[in-house]
C-alpha cells in the first residue's frame, strides 16, 4: 500500500502542532505502508518563503519530496481579506482570494497530484484550511483522507471548506469536539470519521533532578510548554498567576518554556527558558507539578497528552472546548475560566497531592488507552482497510461557475461560527 | 483559602469542578463578568443600588435624549460686500456693477448687507458652539457610563462585604463565648483539688431554703470561724440547684458586677494561695473584697454574713471554687 502525507511544512525542526502530527504519523505508518511526505519547500508559517530545496529527501526515514511556493503571504492584503470574509457578507470568490492569500500557495504540489494521484492508494491531507487541503483533496477525492485538525475559530465559518469535509472519503478527528463541530457546519455524518489523535515519543525514564539541576530550579512548579503567544492565552496565564502568587497559601513558581512573541512578566516567580530540545521537555515535564494550558482554542494539545502520559495534573482553560473534554473524559485534569477558578484549581492541585496524583494516574491511563502508539496506528489501519473494502459513494461538490461565485450572499464567517452548537450546550439539552 | 476535600475513593472532575465552583460562591459570592456587570448595569441596576440615589434607566434615558444622529450640517453662508451682486455669467456681472448706481437711486443695499454679514457670523458662532456641546455631551456620557458601571460594581461589592463582615461577626462571636467558657472552665478545673465536698446542711438564714453547697473552699488552717458565722457564711454560697442538678435562678445586674469584682480580684489583686484559700498560707492577707468590706465600714471579714446570692447559686463552678472573700 502506498501512502501519501500532504502537509504545508515538513522538517525535523518545525514543531507546530499539525506539522509534528504528520510527521509522527507519516514515521509510524511508514512501519506498515509505503509512505511519501508531499509538502512545500516553506519552513516559516507566516511568510512561506521558500527555504529548503525542491525535490526528494529522506527525514528519519520517510522520502520528502517537495515543492515550491509560488508566492509568499502579503500580511496586509491577508489582513484586509481576512477582514472581510469573518466579518462582512462576501462572495465564495472572496473566500478563495482569501485561501490564495493565506497560502503556501503551491500549484506545484497539486499538479503533481493531479498527474500522480493514481500512483497512491490514500493521501491523507493535514490542516483542512490551507491551499494544499483545499486543492488537493479536489484533485484526489476518492484518496483524499482529511486530517483536518480544526480549532473553533472564524475559518470553520467559511463556505468553501463544507463541501471539502463532505467530499473526502473519511476523516481523522482529533477529539469528539472537533467531530462535532466539522458535523454542524458541514452535515458530513455520512463521511466516514474517527477520533484518533496523535501519540507521542515519551521518554520511559525523564530525569526531573537533571532537569533542575540545570535550569536552578527549586520549590514546586508549574510549568506550560508551547509559543508564548496572545492567541495561546499567555497573556491572560500571567495576570492569573501573578494575583495567585499573591495569595499567601501558594509556593508554585511558573516556568515558560517555548518561543516568546510576547515580554514575559518580571516576576520572581516566572521563569523563562525559551525553546528546549524534547529531553529537556520531557525532564521539564516530570519535574514540574503540573502542566497549565491557557489557550483558547486547539484541536489537540499534544503537550497536554504528553504531560498525562508522564502522569502529571492538566490546568486547562475551560473556554477552549477540545481542552476541557478532554479533561473530563480522562478525569485527569481540572480547568478554569476565571481567575477565582483558576485560584482554586490551582490550590487544589497544589495542596492536595493526593488530587494530584490521582489527576496524574488517570492520564497515564487515559493516554495509555486512547494515545498509545499501538492504539493510533491500529486506528489508522483500520480506516484503511474500511475503505477499501466499501468503494467511495459520493462525490466531491464542484465550485461554482466563475459569475456564481461573485454573489455576495455569504454571511460572515465568524456570524456561522457563532451559530455553531458549543459543547456546553449540548450538555445543557443533555440535561 | 479553604482546603479540599474529595470524599469519594475515585477522581470525577466534574464533580470537583462543581464543588470548586460551590466553595466559590460561598466564599466570594456570585462572581461576575464584565458582561455580566454592563448588563445588570444597564437593566437591572435597583437591585444593586438605592433607587432612591441613581436612577437605574439613566442610561437609556441619556440616550434616549440625545439626538440620534450627529449634528446636522448646516450650510454655511458667508455673506460679504459683492455677494448679492455676484454671479459666474461676465455680462450679466458687468451690466450689475454698471447700474449698480441707477439701483442706488431707488434704495439703500448697505444696511441690508450689514445686517446679512452679521447674520453669517452668528451662524459660524452658533456652529461653533454647537460642536463643542456634543464633545462635551460625549464626555459627559463617557463619564455617567463609567460611574454607573462602577456603581454597580461597588453595589455588588458592598453587598459582597456585607455579607462577608455578617460571617466574621458570627465567628467573632462565636469565638468570644468559646473562649469565656474554656476560661472558666480552665480556672475552676485548677481549683479543682482544693475543694472537698461538704455534708449537707440545712439553710440557717430562714430567707431560702439552700439544699446545698457541693464543694466549698478550704479555710486556712489556723482559721476557727465562730460557730454561728459558719453556718451563715456557708449558706450564702450555697448553691440553688434545679432538680436535674443545674443550678438555676435569676441573675440580676448587682450580682453580676459582684461576680466580675470578685474575679477581678482573683487575677489581678490577691495572691494564688490566697485566692484559692490554700491552707498552706496561713497568714494570707485579706483580699481586696475584704479590703473594701472593712473600708466601707461593714463587718470583718469572715463575720460578714450577706443575703444568699443567687449568682453563685447558678453557677456550680463558681460555687465550688469561688473563695468569695466575703464568706470567710
Amino acid at each position: 500500500m502506498k501512502l501519501a502525507i500532504v502537509v504545508q511544512r515538513y522538517g525535523p525542526t518545525i514543531n507546530g502542532g499539525a506539522e509534528l502530527h504528520a510527521r509522527y504519523i507519516a514515521e509510524h505508518l511508514a512501519r506498515h505502508a509505503d509512505v511519501e511526505v508531499l509538502t512545500t519547500c516553506a519552513t516559516d508559517y507566516v511568510t512561506w518563503r521558500n527555504e529548503l530545496p525542491t525535490g526528494v529527501e529522506r527525514v528519519n526515514g520517510v522520502p520528502v519530496r517537495r515543492f515550491k511556493v509560488k508566492h509568499q503571504r502579503d500580511p496586509r492584503v491577508f489582513g484586509k481579506l481576512s477582514d472581510r470574509v469573518f466579518g462582512e457578507r462576501h462572495s465564495l470568490a472572496d473566500e478563495l482570494d482569501w485561501l490564495d492569500a493565506e497560502g503556501p500557495t503551491s500549484p506545484a504540489l497539486i499538479d503533481h497530484l493531479m498527474k500522480q494521484g493514481d500512483s497512491y492508494d490514500y493521501c491523507f491531507f493535514f490542516s483542512y484550511r490551507y491551499y494544499h487541503s483545499f486543492y488537493g483533496a479536489r484533485a484526489v477525492p476518492a484518496r483524499a483522507i482529511l486530517v483536518p485538525t480544526a480549532e473553533r475559530d472564524a475559518a470553520i465559518g467559511l463556505h468553501l471548506f463544507a463541501p471539502v469535509f463532505r467530499g473526502v472519503r473519511a476523516l481523522m478527528y482529533n477529539s469528539h469536539e472537533e467531530r462535532a463541530m466539522i458535523h454542524a457546519v458541514s452535515g458530513n455524518q455520512q463521511v466516514p470519521g474517527v477520533v484518533v489523535g496523535v501519540g507521542s515519543d515519551v521518554p520511559q525514564n525523564p530525569q526531573p533532578g537533571r532537569f533542575r539541576q540545570k535550569y536552578d530550579i527549586r520549590g514546586p512548579f508549574a510549568i506550560y510548554v508551547g509559543r508564548i503567544d496572545q492567541n495561546k492565552g499567555c497573556p491572560e496565564l500571567f495576570d492569573f498567576f501573578q494575583r495567585y502568587a499573591k495569595e499567601p497559601t501558594g509556593r508554585l513558581s511558573l516556568v515558560l518554556v517555548g518561543h516568546s512573541l510576547l515580554p514575559v512578566p518580571e516576576h520572581p516567580r516566572i521563569r523563562h527558558l525559551g525553546f528546549l530540545d524534547d529531553a529537556d521537555k520531557f525532564d521539564g515535564l516530570a519535574a514540574a507539578d503540573l502542566l497549565i494550558m491557557p489557550s483558547y482554542f486547539e484541536s489537540l494539545s499534544m503537550v497536554a497528552l504528553e504531560a498525562w502520559a508522564l502522569g502529571k495534573p492538566v490546568l486547562a482553560n475551560a473556554k477552549c472546548e477540545v481542552l476541557k473534554g478532554q479533561c473530563v473524559r480522562s478525569n485527569a485534569g481540572l480547568y478554569y475560566e476565571r481567575y477565582a477558578e483558576f485560584a482554586e484549581t490551582l490550590h487544589a492541585i497544589e495542596h492536595n497531592r493526593w488530587l494530584s496524583g490521582s489527576l496524574g494516574r488517570n492520564g497515564r491511563q487515559y493516554f495509555q488507552n486512547n494515545y498509545d502508539w499501538r492504539v493510533i496506528e491500529r486506528k489508522y489501519l483500520d480506516m484503511l482497510a474500511q475503505l477499501k473494502a466499501a468503494p467511495a459513494r459520493h462525490t466531491m461538490e464542484p465550485l461554482p461557475g466563475r459569475s456564481e461565485r461573485r454573489h455576495d450572499d455569504l454571511a460572515a464567517a465568524e456570524e456561522v461560527l457563532n451559530r455553531l452548537p458549543k459543547a456546553g450546550d449540548q450538555d445543557r439539552r443533555r440535561a | 483559602m479553604a482546603d479540599f476535600n474529595i470524599r469519594s475513593d475515585s477522581v470525577n472532575v466534574e464533580q470537583i469542578m462543581e464543588q470548586i465552583r460551590t466553595r466559590i460562591r460561598e466564599k466570594r459570592g456570585v462572581d461576575y463578568t464584565e458582561q455580566q456587570i454592563s448588563e445588570l448595569a444597564a437593566v437591572k441596576m435597583e437591585k444593586f443600588l438605592d433607587a432612591r440615589g441613581v436612577r437605574s434607566d439613566l442610561l437609556d434615558e441619556f440616550r434616549r435624549l440625545r439626538p440620534a444622529s450627529d449634528a446636522p450640517t448646516r450650510p454655511r453662508y458667508e455673506f460679504h460686500d459683492e455677494t448679492l451682486f455676484e454671479t459666474h455669467r461676465g455680462p450679466i456681472r458687468f451690466m450689475r456693477r454698471l447700474l449698480r448706481p441707477v439701483l442706488k437711486l431707488f434704495f439703500n443695499p448697505n444696511p441690508l448687507i450689514q445686517v446679512l454679514h452679521i447674520q453669517s457670523q452668528l451662524n459660524d458662532l452658533e456652529v461653533q458652539a454647537e460642536a463643542s456641546r456634543r464633545a462635551r455631551e460625549q464626555l459627559t456620557f463617557e463619564v455617567m457610563h463609567n460611574l454607573v458601571l462602577e456603581a454597580t460594581r461597588m453595589g455588588i461589592e458592598v453587598k459582597n462585604l456585607k455579607m462577608r463582615v455578617e460571617s466574621l461577626s458570627g465567628r467573632l462571636e462565636f469565638n468570644e463565648r468559646r473562649a469565656r467558657l474554656l476560661e472558666s472552665a480552665v480556672v475552676y478545673k485548677g481549683m479543682e483539688p482544693t475543694t472537698e465536698p461538704v455534708v449537707q446542711q440545712p439553710a440557717a438564714t430562714g430567707r431560702r431554703e439552700y439544699e446545698s453547697r457541693p464543694v466549698e473552699p478550704r479555710p486556712p488552717a489556723d482559721y476557727r470561724p465562730r460557730p454561728e458565722a459558719v453556718a451563715d457564711a456557708r449558706a450564702p454560697f450555697a448553691p440553688q440547684t434545679a432538680p436535674g442538678g443545674q443550678p438555676a435562678g435569676p441573675d440580676g445586674p448587682g450580682q453580676r458586677s459582684r461576680r466580675r469584682r470578685r474575679r477581678r480580684g482573683r487575677r489581678g489583686g490577691a495572691s494564688a494561695a490566697s485566692v484559692m484559700g490554700s491552707a498552706s498560707m496561713p497568714n494570707a492577707g485579706p483580699t481586696p473584697a475584704q479590703a473594701d468590706g472593712q473600708a466601707s465600714g461593714d463587718q470583718p471579714t469572715g463575720q460578714t454574713v450577706e443575703p444568699p446570692s443567687s449568682t453563685e447559686a447558678r453557677e456550680p463552678a463558681d460555687a465550688a471554687g469561688d473563695p468569695d472573700p466575703n464568706a470567710q
